[in-house]
């Protein structure tokens, strides 16, 4: 168990669900189907810009969150947690249909800042602090239950609808080049485009 | 002729709980044999307008599926465990659909027929210690016309005869293959080249208009999502709009059935189910036939005690929930130099079956397909932090940065039924209704973890002959949950060892029919519902013919 009750098992149970096993995927986040309607009618209104204040988070909090994504999915080229605002969307998932994780994300949090505050006595938070002195702490934690879940969130803020308050204005999608379009049509990719057809083979039977 | 809406207490021929894969089919031909037919589904009617491309509300917040919040689920791995509900909730232990047209709402829409040899295994094979193995009690051919009618009648895209392994078949397919995707033509290219035979995928999404629906737009959105043109060869847009046309079928939704109803006789009288506001109701039914997926069939079954049946209907074999088979899976995944774009289109254009039979040779039991796939959407294939792949910083953005190049190689594979692996009745657990709740207890049988293991070898090096620049591949780990629930109303011609007979009438109540995955004897190589609504056309033919000869 740890502050957020969860144990070696859930743990596990998370990492399969996220993985890619071909059947069905899905993740350990509470369903609060009921509360997502009202958080996307929210997020409608506000999604054109950055939201002036957190709800769920807070500043300090928020911006070591903001801080840490930014370290998951860094800013370069293309844009990165920071750009996609992917903090709000968290701070807006833990107000509404993942609001029974917050108290507990809460705590893993100030388990976080402290652990950090302990390891790094001049500096006044995370967020604050250098972008080597940050990577270096999170090689320490990047298997904590902390860290899991706000990869976990911090993806979902990346490339969720941007109707819920990340992705901004799409960012997300764009860096991992997917379109975002009602419908495709062939061909696809490179390499169907260069298929000649199906060769059928010779009749005889395989047992 | 519009859809039949049945008064208050009125009497039907059938009552039909589930809408789903199963369900839409035995309604459709028994209302068109000229049954009445009143079809219970306790999710919502949902139509084509109302499904979204939002991969947070359907694989995060259980847009679709059954959720924890009013249907909570417990888990273990073993009967000497005490289950516990999963934390957090998201995907349910046994995972399902929860609207009008069930999981063939949200399904992949592969569509293999199972092969011969799925039916007689054991006869071939000799038993395997420790396991319900067995063969079923009808054949393929027996099932044959009914693949046919599912392929023509619900609506099938495919090659005829395109693989070698393809078990016989008396019409080709109604419609071409979907148009290739460039996973295809890799997994083409990489299996050829290793001597394997890899071919059209057959899949239930239409290619070109039929029967009054349109072809596919290529949207991606087919895995975990209802289809917003009407492609996908649902229920909800097949056989339960045909069903309604015949004036003599009613689906009536947000209707939770919790009780089957049993008389002085030992036959059933119909089925108690609570309404939209929670109000406890009585239909009266000359037959009932579940279809509500194997975990809801059981538990349906198993809460309908009586004097007359103390350990739940149907059950004096005491097989009602034994033999749970989930399927196994394994992949690998592959970045090319160019961009794939597999976000695009269907799930899968190209499989293979080369290594569907088990081979003694291979030192376990099993045998599989494997497919072209990919997690389709951005954040699930993101989250995907299995292996040696990068989680954070700048390389795990690079990796994202590849998502256009990326592909994987998917093993679907065999379950061994064991009588351990269950759905059974929670001793404590209600749900909102205060109905007692699903229990799962699964865990995987050794050479079901071996042949996931064995395919994922052979996805890996498909990906290396098609030239990948980087291969990853994930632990082959054990089922915590499950999206295919088979096995758990076991089909078989003894009553000691079986709960449904080969025409799925089950042994205890002769007015009683369940057809769903609950009637597998064993697991097919990891995609069932083709075969699901094979047995359920052919299920609802027998059903129609013993009604006629007032032999129910």
């Amino acid at each position: 168990m740890n502050a957020s009750g969860d144990t070696q098992d859930d743990i596990s149970r998370r990492s399969f669900l996220l993985s890619s096993s071909g059947l069905f995927s899905s993740m350990w986040v509470a369903a609060h189907w009921p509360g997502i309607a009202a958080a996307a009618h929210h997020a409608d209104q506000v999604s054109d810009a950055a939201p002036a204040h957190f709800q769920f988070f807070s500043a300090a909090e928020g911006a070591d969150v903001e801080a840490v994504g930014a370290q998951i999915v860094p800013s370069g080229s293309t844009g990165g947690a920071r750009e996609a605002h992917a903090v709000f969307f968290i701070d807006r998932s833990l107000s509404t249909y993942f609001a029974s994780m917050a108290p507990g994300y809460r705590l893993v949090l100030a388990d976080f800042q402290g652990k950090f505050r302990a390891a790094n006595p001049g500096a006044a938070s995370f967020a604050a602090a250098g972008s080597d002195q940050q990577i270096a702490f999170l090689k320490t934690v990047d298997r904590t239950p902390f860290f899991e879940i706000t990869r976990t969130l911090t993806v979902l803020g990346m490339f969720s609808s941007p109707k819920y308050g990340g992705n901004f204005q799409g960012s997300g999608w764009k860096m991992m080049g997917f379109a975002d379009q009602h419908a495709f049509a062939p061909p696809f990719g490179y390499y169907d485009a260069e298929y000649k057809g199906f060769v059928p083979y010779p009749a005889e039977k395989h047992a | 002729m519009t859809a039949r809406k049945f008064k208050p207490d009125e009497m039907v021929d059938f009552v039909v709980v589930g809408s789903g894969a199963a369900g839409g089919v035995v309604a459709r031909e028994l209302s068109q044999g000229g049954f009445t037919v009143l079809v219970f589904e306790q999710g919502p009617r949902l139509s084509a307008a109302d499904f979204e491309h939002d991969e947070l509300k359907y694989f995060f917040l259980n847009g679709i599926t059954n959720s924890a919040q009013y249907a909570p689920q417990t888990f273990r791995k073993l009967p000497t465990e005490t289950a516990q509900r999963p934390r957090g909730g998201g995907l349910l232990p046994a995972s399902y659909a929860r609207l009008v047209g069930g999981s063939s709402t949200h399904y992949t829409a592969n569509f293999w027929r199972f092969h011969e040899i799925d039916f007689n295994e054991r006869s071939v094979l000799g038993s395997i210690p420790g396991t319900a193995f067995a063969d079923w009690p009808i054949s393929y051919q027996d099932l044959e016309p009914y693949y046919t009618k599912v392929e023509w009648e619900v609506g099938v895209s495919g090659l005829a005869n395109a693989s070698p392994f393809d078990p016989p078949r008396s019409k080709p397919y109604p419609m071409p293959p979907l148009p290739v995707k460039s996973s295809g033509v890799l997994l083409e290219r990489g299996a050829r080249k290793l001597g394997l035979h890899p071919f059209p995928a057959p899949m239930a999404i239409a290619s070109q208009p039929y029967r009054g629906r349109s072809q596919c737009i290529h949207c991606g959105f087919c895995m975990g999502y209802g289809c917003e043109a009407q492609a996908k060869s649902s229920t909800l847009y097949t056989m339960i709009p045909e069903a309604e046309a015949t004036g003599l079928c009613e689906i009536r939704a947000n209707s939770f059935v919790y009780h089957v109803d049993t008389n002085a006789q030992g036959r059933t009288t119909g089925v108690h189910y609570f309404d939209s506001q929670k109000r406890s109701h009585f239909q009266p039914a000359r037959a009932v036939v579940l279809s509500a997926n194997g975990a809801e069939t059981t538990r349906l079954l198993l809460n309908s005690t009586s004097n007359r049946f103390p350990q739940g209907l149907a059950n004096s074999s005491g097989m009602v929930g034994k033999h749970l088979m989930f399927n196994q899976g394994s992949g690998a995944q592959g970045i090319f130099e160019h961009n794939l774009n597999e976000y695009k289109s269907v799930q899968v254009t190209r499989i293979l079956h080369d290594f569907y039979d088990s081979d003694p040779k291979r030192g376990f039991y099993g045998g599989g397909g494997i497919d072209a796939r990919i997690n389709p959407q951005p954040a699930l294939w993101a989250l995907d932090s299995g292996g040696d792949l990068p989680r954070w910083g700048a390389e795990f953005k690079a990796r994202l940065e590849a998502f256009p190049r990326a592909m994987a190689s998917t093993g679907h594979t065999t379950s061994l039924p064991l009588e351990s692996n269950s759905v059974s009745i929670d001793p404590t657990l209600k749900d909102a209704w205060g109905i007692s709740a699903i229990r799962v207890t699964y865990k995987d049988h050794p050479d079901d973890l071996a042949m996931a293991k064995f395919l994922q070898d052979r996805s890996y090096e498909i990906l290396q002959a098609a030239g990948a620049q980087k291969i990853w591949r994930n632990e082959i780990s054990e089922n915590v949950f499950g999206v295919h629930l088979l096995g758990t109303a076991r089909m078989g011609n003894d009553p000691a060892t079986s709960v449904v007979d080969k025409y799925h009438r089950t042994h205890d109540v002769p007015n009683l029919f369940l057809c769903d995955g609950s009637s597998f004897v064993t697991s097919g190589r990891g995609q069932p519902t083709m075969t699901i609504q094979a047995l359920a056309f052919r299920a609802a033919d027998y059903i129609g013919q013993f009604a006629k000869r007032n032999e129910i």
